[in-house]
């Protein structure tokens, strides 16, 4: 029964089937076709959760290596494992509305999230300084209209560089507009093609073939 | 107010015209091109840099950590598992350590196990499924910060040859990109947010812009079919291009809404 799952044509065959399933009510009035693929969706959502716990179990099976082995930064994952087990033992037994879970959440996740949010404003720095040296025309240019953009977003512009707003909305309007939907014209058009090649079974290295089996 | 040109009932008419096409362009131009010879492509240096980029890894005996995005499932996951299943293949010829951070989307447990099985079938096709280490495809978290965490500690502690971040990567890209920088790996990536390009082609080595990532599969394949696909992508764009440029002069110097309303129908 395995080939069944092995086989390129049948995986394909599945795939263009929900492929049409999902793509044909987009341009004929089908409400129960609509309905249907709400369905599938939901149920493929839910299958797919289930993957949670193959997630939980590589973490702890790599973890409890880490321990055991006595790795550099070992003493983090007793740490991580911890948490790990008291967020799932209160999530299960209390639910996610309990004050623990919550405390947990808000003085524990989020705050630590936050931190490493934050540390992008250093790493953004750090790039944008090795990238503007002016070695070519075309980086002075980035250096001159990066800063007039910045200096605009900054608080206070308006009282220290007057003049300042007029240049920086014609760069966003129109270089930054024509540059951002350049961008997107060219992914939808990349995405549309890379569709078609998986449709016609040239693309399936997301469905676990490799070229040498295709 | 823009005007369809014409109207059938019960089906978006536009739309399904511009499918057709779309399609009828791709069939064509890809049989056209499968009689004719290999057609030009111009070279993606990121694209190309990424058996260098294995290579130097190699050469340095350090790792090679790739890493697929933590979006949802869309073209850029898949165009992502494409290099992954590249990358996986030469580092299982050269018997070079791969790592893959995984998570960092609620979304990211089903991505993981494509990911990897994609792995483990490259290291059982180059015959040396005993090489293949799932402990190397740890899953960070579900949640964006916490991945971040857990990636740029592998970063410090492994110091890989070679990061290349490939998929959606949203502000986290910065973090992981830097930190990369820092260890001294030659850092690819892929740019899919608009929002965060600029940044990105700053901090790493080679980018992959626009459509250059969902290309990769195509491009690396050095499949004559798959070539000519790129092809059609880029006569899509032209004529993109062309529909700007006409319907901004028919528009603005013949006033004239027939692009509009083309586009509206």
């Amino acid at each position: 029964m395995s080939w069944l799952f092995k086989s390129k044509q049948v995986n394909l065959a599945v795939l263009v089937f929900f492929f049409l399933v999902g793509f044909v009510p987009y341009f004929f009035l089908m409400p129960q076709v609509d309905d249907a693929v709400n369905k599938l969706s939901l149920i493929a959502a839910t299958t797919g959760q289930f993957t949670v716990a193959i997630a939980i179990y590589s973490q702890w099976r790599r973890s409890l290596r880490f321990i055991k082995e006595k790795r550099k930064g070992w003493a983090y994952h007793i740490y991580l494992l911890a948490l790990m087990s008291g967020m799932t033992f209160i999530g299960f037994a209390w639910g996610k509305s309990h004050a623990a879970y919550i405390w947990l959440t808000s003085a524990i996740v989020t705050p630590l999230s936050s931190v490493a949010y934050g540390i992008l404003a250093f790493y953004m720095f750090s790039a944008l300084a090795r990238a503007f040296r002016a070695r070519s025309l075309k980086a002075a240019f980035l250096i001159v209209s990066g800063c007039i953009v910045l200096l605009y977003q900054a608080p206070l512009t308006g009282a220290y560089f007057p003049g300042i707003e007029s240049y920086a909305v014609f760069l966003t309007d129109n270089f930054g507009m024509s540059l951002s939907r350049m961008f997107s014209i060219a992914i939808i058009i990349g995405g549309i093609i890379l569709n078609i090649r998986m449709l016609t079974g040239r693309e399936l290295a997301f469905l676990g073939f490799a070229r040498e089996e295709s | 107010m823009p005007k369809p040109l014409f109207d059938i009932r019960g089906i978006p008419s536009g739309r399904f015209l511009g499918l057709v096409l779309v399609i009828m362009i791709a069939v064509l131009a890809i049989r056209q091109m499968r009689k004719k010879e290999l057609p030009f492509i111009r070279r993606v240096a990121a694209i190309d840099a990424i058996d260098d980029a294995v290579g130097r890894s190699t050469e340095m005996g350090r790792p090679v950590l790739v890493s697929y995005g933590i979006g949802d499932f869309s073209y850029s996951l898949i165009a992502a598992l494409s290099i992954l299943g590249h990358v996986s293949r030469i580092c299982a010829d050269t018997d070079t350590r791969l790592i893959v951070p995984t998570g960092g989307g609620h979304t990211s447990y089903l991505a993981r196990e494509l990911a990897v099985d994609i792995v483990r079938t490259q290291y059982v096709l180059a015959g040396k499924p005993e090489m293949f280490r799932e402990d190397d495809m740890p899953f960070l978290s579900g949640e964006q910060y916490s991945y971040t965490a857990g990636y740029v500690g592998i970063l410090v502690r492994e110091h890989p040859g070679s990061v290349i971040m490939t998929g959606s990567h949203a502000s986290e890209a910065m973090n992981i990109a830097e930190t990369a920088n820092l260890v001294g790996a030659i850092t690819i990536t892929s740019g899919t947010y608009v929002s965060n390009m600029a940044a990105l082609a700053c901090a790493s080595d080679y980018i992959m812009l626009m459509d250059e990532q969902p290309a990769a599969g195509a491009y690396l394949s050095k499949d004559r079919e798959q070539l000519a696909t790129i092809r059609v992508q880029d006569i899509y764009k032209v004529l993109a291009m062309t529909l700007v440029v006409v319907g901004l002069i028919l528009l603005n110097v013949f006033g004239s809404g027939f692009f509009l309303d083309l586009l509206s129908t």
